[in-house]
């Protein structure tokens, strides 16, 4: 039973920059909005999956005979069954440094983290799957597990991949300049330490996918939910040893991602295996503890700073030591994570001299990949190696920022990690968020209230986010990896406008961003234009939805594509009115004469030329093809950056160790924004989920490796009043000149700034007893600590 | 009414239309309102309670439907957000949210919205209604927006 869906107050104005209500609204207010869990499945059956209690052991035996007894059960798989279903791959790109591993679609000989894959119910329901689930006897040998990697041990110790030795997977080295030299010539050198923790998305939808597998044309169509959809096709067709061009990858809805749906996990491989090998739909949908246990972890990064300064406050070099712990398996490039991170330190200030060592290890914990700004730590890094400086040296951090960074004159610029920086405005941002929070005024009042006993403190973080990756990023710092988009757009032979693109959804509000984009590039009319997205069928390939590159590279690519059409569509109108195609323009979807500054709508609509078009070609100008549909496609620049300054002014309870945000101010540049209101909730999301790191959340495991933290019981998800009650932006947009359309996306720069600048904020709070903050997350117990430590020193 | 196969037969009122349901005893309210009845809207997040994704009204209240077993609702009147449909209350909470910009992936809304449905139904004020969604879940609006939408609802 449903009720039509009726938009709500239609917005006067759909192009780009405007604040348009979006089109997804009218959907997703009415309940109608319809993720995987909705789709109605067919007749298929369910699969669950049987996981390891341990986090490290052997498998000795699995007895499946009293869960294959209970009615209702089809059948059950092992790991040794899957084997002769699909191959492993191996994980071992041209990175240097980068011992390949192997995968297997579920582990034969052990299993590596709790939750790990042991087996694969198939049943009618998900009540009778997860009855059977309990009915596999399966006989471990338990390991010992390691869990601090990180920290090193005895030879011999423990491996997790039986062929990589120490668990060290990667290690990698980059020398700029001499660290030697900057020390040599500098007045101090401070050793600076951050830590932060283990933390999972929780994307309010979890996992899961629908696979048919068609036997009368040998096709597998996937319905799920993923960031990537092309991707996912291309990685399952090979993993199943199928033609690319016999797998249709659908994203439905999508109840959030945040890097969690990037890539097909191994359940995803079983699962379309199966639906193969049974010639039956199959559909898994993971509950919350599975997700908790099994999707992906992310952010467990240790960072060592040694930076070498002048009195002056004058950074003459850094060296940094980075060490990352990816868990149990290497789903994604070992390094692809940290290597960001190390290349992002200098961020843009003038550091000429910087080396960095990177180490990736395995542990028995659940794998690690990348979670809405996976290089996040660095904006702490830099900005706690800015307030170090500051703190040795007396100066005030701000006029050590001011020192040291680069001014706008000097770009483009490159990075001494080969970053070109071209389009970025750090002291733009760095002077509107000082004057917008009227700095000196702040610090005399925090100077006032310190001098009565409180503990009140302002984190400043400037942010350098990487949104936007193109092709020769990759091919230069040897990564496989693609930056392209395409875009595809066709006018019906009624008039409407439908537009696709190589991305997915999962709440970000493409379908109204890039209808604003056509409005514009096209002339069409909002109300007019359909936007399609997340069919392997339909879209166009495409890299998908990551990092904050859909406003820049899919924009970029539908806009390209829109103006390619609406020259079509002129040069036709042109000969039909027998004026030159330079006197028309197109706006709201009809014709109009520009003549000198006039503009004068003519009696030609879309939907006429359409008709032309489609349907009577032969009256169409000489060399015109019939039809109105472009495809274009867009590398964008090697790399476009955001950049941003937040502050943070908080107050700390020194009883209870609880941390009161008073306020916090964003100034921001990422170009040219489609959708500014989007733009603002894309930040808030942002803030929320690097407080969620900064305040609270983290994985937290036994001494043998059992998650304790395995539903949202015992991991503190952030909420609603331990976020800002408002966030004050300050608009520092300058559009790119280096992108179609001016975009420079953003969507991450959010969780970067609101890291550095909580954890600097607490660690301002607590200068007056002479403590620094090097581990995240920062709740009452840490802080209590901190206090303790801090009160015992004085 | 129990048989031997643990089934249990569970009459209720639904969106306002008495129903009768057999099944499993051991069946979530929240999956019989979904997968039997076929009512949508309302989303499992984390089957604990915590993230009221699920959330229903049960006799007005709002309830976290996964925390529930059917037999728990024999006698009792249950609405989704597909049978407030039209209710003023809900009209003026979506306009809100709409404007406010307090959705993103939606999988939450449903929930956010029956709750405040059933806060205005009983009078709460703004301010519980801001606690109230602190009890609750949502990953993508870093929760701003939701707290300006219960504003412009309550007209604050």
């Amino acid at each position: 039973m449903s009720s039509p869906i009726t938009p709500i107050d239609p917005a006067p104005c759909s192009g780009i920059g405007e604040r348009r209500g979006r089109v997804e609204d009218d959907r997703l207010i009415m309940g109608q909005g319809r993720y995987l869990s909705d789709i109605d499945p067919g007749d298929a059956l369910e699969a669950t999956f049987v996981r390891s209690p341990h986090a490290h052991a052997r498998i000795v035996g699995i007895d499946v005979s009293r869960a294959l007894a209970l009615d209702g059960v089809i059948t059950v798989y092992t790991g040794a069954d899957l084997q002769r279903l699909v191959g492993p791959w191996q994980m071992a790109p041209p990175i240097p440094g980068l011992k390949p591993t192997t995968v297997t679609a579920m582990p034969v000989d052990k299993v590596r983290f709790h939750g790990d894959l042991v087996a694969c119910v198939i049943g009618a329901d998900r009540y009778v799957c997860e009855d059977a689930a309990e009915l596999v006897d399966v006989t471990y040998a338990p390991l010992p597990a390691v869990i601090r990697p990180m920290v090193g041990g005895p030879p011999g110790l423990v491996r997790v991949d039986d062929q990589v030795e120490d668990n060290l997977l990667c290690e990698q080295t980059h020398i700029t300049g001499s660290f030697a030299d900057a020390v040599d010539s500098a007045d101090h050198v401070e050793r600076v330490t951050f830590r932060q923790a283990r933390q999972t998305h929780v994307p309010l939808e979890g996992r899961g996918c629908i696979a048919t597998w068609n036997p009368s044309n040998t096709a597998l169509t996937i319905q799920t939910g993923t960031q990537v959809p092309h991707g996912y096709r291309s990685t399952i067709a090979a993993r199943l040893g199928i033609d690319e061009s016999d797998v249709r990858v659908v994203s439905p809805d999508v109840g959030g991602a945040f890097g969690q749906k990037l890539v097909p996990y191994r359940e995803d491989v079983c699962v379309s295996v199966i639906s193969k090998d049974l010639r039956r739909t199959i559909r898994w949908r993971e509950d919350r503890r599975e997700n908790m246990l099994a999707a992906l972890n992310s952010r467990e990064d240790h960072v060592d700073v040694d930076v070498a300064f002048s009195s002056t406050g004058m950074i003459a070099g850094m060296r940094a030591s980075l060490a990352t712990d990816i868990g149990a398996y290497s789903l994604f490039p070992a390094n692809y994570m940290i290597q960001v991170v190390a290349m992002l330190l200098p961020s843009f200030y003038l550091v000429e001299a910087y080396e960095y060592n990177l180490k990736v290890f395995l542990s028995n914990k659940t794998p690690a990949g990348p979670y809405r700004a996976p290089m996040a730590i660095a904006t702490w890094v830099t900005e706690g190696v800015i307030e170090a400086v500051a703190t040795a040296t007396g100066i005030d951090s701000v006029t050590i920022r001011r020192l040291n960074m680069l001014d706008e004159a000097q770009l483009p610029y490159l990075s001494s990690t080969g970053q070109l920086y071209t389009d970025i405005s750090p002291r733009l941002t760095l002077d509107a968020a000082c004057e917008r929070i009227d700095y000196q005024a702040l610090r005399e009042g925090q100077a006032r209230r310190r001098a009565n006993g409180e503990l009140v403190g302002l984190g400043i973080a400037a942010v350098l986010e990487p949104t936007t990756y193109g092709s020769v990023f990759y091919r230069d710092a040897g990564i496989p990896g693609s930056g392209m988009e395409s875009a595809v757009v066709r006018i019906t032979p009624s008039g409407g406008v439908n537009l696709t693109v190589g991305v997915a959804a999962s709440g970000q509000g493409y379908e109204t961003m890039l209808a604003q984009v056509a409005v514009d590039a096209l002339g069409a009319e909002f109300d007019d234009i359909r936007v399609r997205l997340g069919d392997t069928d339909t879209s166009p390939y495409g890299m998908g939805s990551r990092g904050a590159r859909v406003a820049t590279a899919a924009g970029g690519a539908a806009v390209l594509a829109c103006q390619a059409l609406k020259r079509k569509v002129l040069r036709i109108a042109a000969a039909w009115l027998e004026v030159d195609a330079d006197q028309l323009d197109l706006h709201n979807s009809t014709v109009v004469l520009t003549d000198g500054g006039d503009r004068q709508p003519t009696e030609l609509s879309l939907r006429d030329l359409a008709q032309r078009a489609y349907l009577d070609p032969s009256n169409l100008p000489p060399g015109e093809d019939p039809g109105l549909e472009v495809h274009k496609s867009y590398d964008p620049p090697p790399m476009t950056f955001s950049n941003s300054v937040h502050c943070c002014a908080v107050s700390v309870d020194r009883d209870i160790g609880s941390v009161t945000i008073e306020r916090y101010l964003v100034a921001e540049d990422a170009g040219t924004l489609i959708n500014p209101t989007m733009a603002e909730g894309q930040l808030h999301g942002a803030i929320s989920l690097g407080l969620a790191g900064a305040r609270q959340e983290q994985v937290v495991l036994a001494e043998d490796g059992t998650n304790l933290t395995p539903d949202l019981r015992y991991y503190p998800v952030i909420a609603s009043d331990e976020v800002p009650q408002d966030v004050e932006l300050v608009d520092c947009s300058v559009p790119s000149a280096s992108t179609v359309g001016g975009m420079k996306g953003m969507s991450e720069g959010g969780v970067m700034g609101s890291i550095g600048a909580f954890a600097l904020a607490v660690q301002d709070a607590l200068a007056p007893l002479g403590v620094t903050v090097e581990q995240l997350p920062l709740n009452s117990d840490a802080i209590l600590s901190l206090l303790s430590r801090g009160e015992t020193r004085s | 009414m129990h048989d031997g196969d643990l089934n249990t037969s569970v009459v209720f009122r639904l969106n306002g239309v008495t129903e009768t349901f057999v099944g499993e005893a051991r069946l979530l309210l929240s999956d019989m309102l979904r997968d039997r009845y076929r009512l949508h809207a309302l989303q499992t997040g984390c089957e604990n309670g915590v993230c009221g994704a699920c959330t229903v009204l049960l006799d007005d209240v709002p309830v976290r439907s996964c925390t529930l077993l059917i037999g728990q609702v024999a006698g009792r009147s249950i609405e989704t957000l597909e049978g407030l449909y039209g209710d003023e209350e809900l009209v003026n909470l979506q306009r809100c949210f709409k404007q406010a910009h307090a959705l993103q992936c939606g999988f939450c809304t449903s929930g956010m919205l029956t709750t405040l449905v059933g806060l205005r139904r009983s009078g709460q004020s703004a301010d519980d209604a801001q606690q109230e969604v602190a009890g609750g879940m949502c990953r993508c609006t870093g929760y701003v927006n939701i707290d300006r939408a219960i504003r412009c609802a309550w007209r604050v």
